[in-house]
């Protein structure tokens, strides 16, 4: 291998590692958001299905039924919420 | 000194009692801690943009800085689109800033360890992006509520999940900031009478455990302003670049 070509190499190389901080720095910010985010986004999902849920069976009368289902939706919908932040914390 | 940790997050009334019809909106410990926040944001940022001197001083590196800060958190999550909302991200953060730092000085009130002060701010902010989306898309910013790519069976679960989540957001948004507060400051108390109650001889150990949790609250308190504004951007991010 030449000097020259290893020169070339290395500067490749070393602008590859340059851009590859760059986009880290650049996603370090929204990163530290999402994972605060992860605490509370399971429990509040949970509670606002819970409420929806009560709110329905106060209006339609199906006393016990409507708040059942709207709490395990509620579950379903915090646990994706989790799963999401988790994705766009990796991505 | 009161012994109980809770009398701290006591909201009393100053001067008179005013009443507007059954709404009793007298002016209190918590309106006066508001007030002294934005104040003190008026002033720190009046002096420091007032003499654009090309070294600057303290006063001026402090709005400066701040500036750059918020300017660059906005660029690099929610894109140039948010541009125009700079403004309001900037008074939320400082707001909330402002509030959780004077809670840290001795003798003050907490504004942000109320869960009522903290969900209006979310509640503006979800109203605020709601409003955001349906100007930009129209009626298609209901489609943050269809993902694509699910089969039609699964539709209107998926749907009613989708819109718990959105709703949950200023829940969310409020609870982490609410309850963040009240448990860093109520611990901080706790402590502070287990000082006084072990006296000379075993309060050292407590003592120093204040002095480490007042560090972090310190900590808290910024990290938690700083959160509450990204997650604003985040969240505007969403109602601008619509993409599911």
């Amino acid at each position: 291998m030449s000097k020259d070509q290893f020169k070339t190499r290395l500067q490749i190389a070393k602008d590859k590692l340059l851009k590859k901080k760059l986009y880290e720095n650049r996603k370090n910010p929204a990163s530290i958001g999402t994972a605060f985010k992860l605490s509370t986004e399971l429990v509040s999902a949970v509670a606002v299905g819970t409420i929806i849920g009560f709110i329905l069976d106060k209006t339609f009368g199906t006393k016990p039924w409507l708040i059942i289902i709207f709490f395990f939706v509620g579950v379903i919908a915090g646990i994706i919420n989790v799963i999401r932040s988790a994705k766009n914390m990796q991505k | 000194m009161a012994a109980n940790p809770m009398t701290q997050f006591e909201v009393y009334r100053i001067g008179p009692e005013i009443k507007v019809g059954a709404f009793d909106i007298s002016f209190t410990n918590a309106s006066l801690f508001m007030v002294v926040s934005s104040l003190a944001i008026l002033l720190i940022f009046n002096l420091g943009s007032k003499k654009n001197s090309l070294i600057p001083n303290k006063v001026q590196l402090l709005a400066e800085l701040s500036y750059a800060f918020i300017s660059k958190m906005i660029g690099d999550t929610a894109g140039t689109k948010a541009r125009p909302y700079f403004a309001l991200i900037f008074s939320l953060f400082m707001f909330v800033l402002f509030c959780n730092m004077f809670g840290m000085i001795p003798y003050t009130f907490t504004v942000t360890s109320h869960i009522i002060v903290t969900f209006m701010l979310a509640a503006f902010i979800f109203v605020g992006v709601t409003i955001i989306g349906f100007i930009k898309h129209g009626f298609g910013y209901l489609k943050l509520f269809v993902p694509s790519g699910v089969p039609g069976i699964l539709l209107p679960l998926i749907v009613v999940i989708e819109v718990i989540s959105y709703l949950s957001r200023p829940i969310s948004l409020s609870v982490r900031l609410f309850a963040n507060m009240m448990a860093g400051h109520t611990m901080m108390k706790v402590f502070g009478g287990f000082v006084v109650s072990l006296g000379i001889v075993g309060g050292w150990l407590p003592l120093s455990f204040s002095v480490a949790l007042t560090g972090l609250e310190i900590l808290v308190a910024f990290l938690q302003a700083y959160v509450f504004a990204i997650l604003t951007c985040i969240y505007l991010n969403d109602a601008l670049n619509l993409h599911h």
